[in-house]
């Protein structure tokens, strides 16, 4: 955002449920959108929902989402002036942000200095040291030789944690926990660090095992002052991927609260920090250290959306036209919101994905109830992207309430054509180390690592399944229903 | 999807459904149900049909990146034998049985389709 100015035509460089939240912020705001897409995602709602929108390039992303030069051109097709990268893909790739501006469009996203200074995970940990903030053990160095990192491992004490200097998103991530491992480990986050973000470089930390995921939502306005959202709390993670996030903390007591948020500022501001931001803590026995920042929105962010009363879209938006928010000085949060991601996977098949043409949805709507999707039945869930299909948020009054309201209304979603995670997040939901609020990052593996057993119908469920089954093939006896029903007729039944 | 209106023990319940390719979905009591309709009294979900049986197939389309026996090794139960990716992340593969590789299909760089098989175990 090096130089605000006003636009009208906002080309979207991503796809999903991201992309239907870009689109309708736009349109609120009474911005034209261009979406830009692969041939496959030609089955979505951003497409159907975007005014414009232009093909850019095959179904995997190194074709089409994380093509610099196919993102640019298309945007330049449309006429459109600004492109919002979105998170995942091209959002924290600084290069992608110069294209954009040296093309004379806007990127709605911070400077590609602080993009890089931030982006790699190495010189952000130095910017934080360097202004004294709390940082992990580890390495960092530029020598990669896999024996010179072991011996780095052993020098820091298992477990290690080895991640990629580039990464993001849980990629490229793996725990050491002793001397046998360390080879694998670290050669396979190296070759998940190439395939995911171009680069093998990995950096090793000391890896705390009792720790929670606390980070700060912060956001630089266009006067240069950088406003603190305050926390959200993702300690519920499987293989280092978020699964379910809330707002605020559990965990904190306003002391930490005032000084974790106090940190995640400083950093950020000193940085001459613009747009959304979020810095990244691990926190065990009281204190935290600073993990890394996410120069981007936050798949999380309607959380702290619900409990702050702001849209960080559409301040992402205002910001990068140079026009100010009508957002108070200081922040008061009010009661609590819990998202849970939707992912496409066989929970009785230990999360093995489960990909297919979506055949019907029904989000269950009702007070403090959010459902953010980017498919719906007749759409296609491809194994060439990530697998959340939607994510389902709610706000209460109370953190208990809000959990309540979650169990409730995942209980009322319906799926069909894929499997997914519910009965997985239900199991999480109803822990009692997750109700008490003391889950540490190593929560899931602790608990849920051996999957879940397949519930049974008892006889009498079956002889009404069997009853349903008899209905349903006879289109005459039944009832419609549903606004966003798919005709089964249309997806070649009875085609086996 | 339709919403079926059926009794169960003395109620009646409206119960959206689906059936689609043979298969009965359906949303009863907070959980999604899928069952083949064929036979309906049959569950289709959870159930293990390749265990234990030596055979390691896809379990999702995907790249092979590393394949880590050759026919003839002796593997014991739980031990990696391929690794894949799909949906960007890495998924390890590993023997459900102990005993000896008999065949190796999967190649490292390769794209396999759902339920290609990979590796085949067999008595020591």
């Amino acid at each position: 955002m090096a130089r605000p100015r006003k636009f009208e035509k906002v080309a979207i460089a991503n796809r999903g449920e991201v992309a239907v939240r870009i689109i309708r912020a736009c349109q609120e705001l009474g911005l034209e959108t261009v979406l830009l897409h692969s041939t496959v995602d030609e089955g979505s709602i951003a497409f159907r929902l975007s005014d414009e929108t232009v093909c850019i390039g095959e179904a995997p992303s190194a074709k089409s989402y994380l093509n610099i030069e196919a993102n640019v051109q298309g945007a330049l097709s449309a006429g459109a002036d600004a492109i919002h990268p979105g998170f995942g893909f091209l959002s924290e790739n600084a290069a992608f942000a110069e294209a954009v501006a040296e093309a004379g469009m806007v990127f709605i996203g911070p400077s590609p200095e602080n993009i890089r200074l931030f982006g790699d995970k190495i010189s952000a940990k130095t910017h934080v040291k360097k202004n004294g903030g709390p940082v992990i053990p580890g390495y960092t160095g530029a020598d990669q030789a896999i024996w010179g990192l072991i011996k780095e491992c052993e020098k820091i004490g298992y477990p290690v944690i080895c991640k990629a200097a580039a990464g993001g998103g849980g990629r490229g991530l793996k725990v050491i926990r002793n001397a046998k491992e360390a080879k694998d480990a670290i050669e396979s986050a190296q070759r998940e660090a190439q395939s995911a973000f171009g680069s093998s470089q990995v950096f090793l930390e000391k890896y705390l095992d009792q720790a929670k995921h606390i980070e700060v939502q912060v956001f630089g306005d266009s006067s240069g002052h950088v406003h603190t959202l305050f926390e959200r709390e993702c300690s519920v993670q499987r293989r280092h991927q978020k699964i379910i996030e809330e707002a605020l903390s559990p965990s904190l007591d306003e002391k930490l609260r005032r000084e974790i948020a106090f940190v995640a500022r400083e950093l950020t501001e000193r940085a001459g920090y613009r747009g959304a931001g979020t810095v990244e803590f691990l926190l065990q026995d009281g204190k935290f250290y600073f993990m890394e920042v996410n120069t981007r929105l936050q798949v999380e962010h309607p959380v702290t959306e619900l409990v702050m009363g702001v849209d960080l879209v559409k301040a992402q938006l205002m910001t990068a036209m140079g026009q100010a928010l009508p957002w108070p000085k200081e922040f008061t949060p009010r009661g609590h919101a819990i998202e849970c991601r939707l992912y496409a996977e066989d929970p009785y098949k230990g999360g093995m994905p489960s990909t297919g043409r979506l055949l019907a949805t029904d989000w269950p709507q009702g007070p403090g109830r959010r459902f953010e999707t980017g498919f719906e039945a007749g759409d296609e869930i491809t194994a060439f992207y990530d697998p959340m299909i939607a994510k389902v948020i709610v706000w209460d009054e109370t953190r208990i309430r809000a959990i309540q309201k979650m169990r409730r209304t995942l209980s009322e979603c319906v799926i069909f054509g894929v499997r997914t995670n519910i009965p997985l997040l239900q199991e999480i939901l109803s822990h009692e180390e997750f109700l008490s609020g003391t889950m540490t990052t190593r929560f899931f593996e602790t608990h849920f690592s051996k999957g879940l057993k397949a519930p049974e119908l008892s006889e009498s469920e079956l002889k009404m399944a069997q009853q349903l089954n008899a209905q349903v093939g006879d289109a005459g006896g039944a009832r419609g229903g549903g606004t966003n029903e798919g005709n089964p007729w249309s997806f070649g039944w009875g085609r086996e | 999807m339709r919403w079926l209106e059926v009794e169960f023990q003395g109620h009646k319940y409206r119960v959206p459904v689906t059936k689609h390719q043979g298969k009965l979905w359906f949303h009863w009591r907070g959980e999604t149900h899928v069952l083949d309709s064929s036979h309906a009294a049959r569950r289709t979900s959870g159930e293990k049909a390749s265990l234990r049986s030596g055979v390691i197939a896809a379990p999702m389309p995907g790249k092979v990146t590393r394949v880590s026996v050759k026919k003839g090794d002796t593997v014991k139960s739980g031990q990696a034998l391929v690794v894949m990716e799909a949906m960007k992340m890495e998924y390890t593969l590993e023997a459900d049985r102990e005993g000896k590789v008999e065949e190796v299909r999967a190649q490292a760089g390769k794209q396999v389709a759902l339920g290609e098989v990979l590796v085949r175990v067999g008595d020591a």
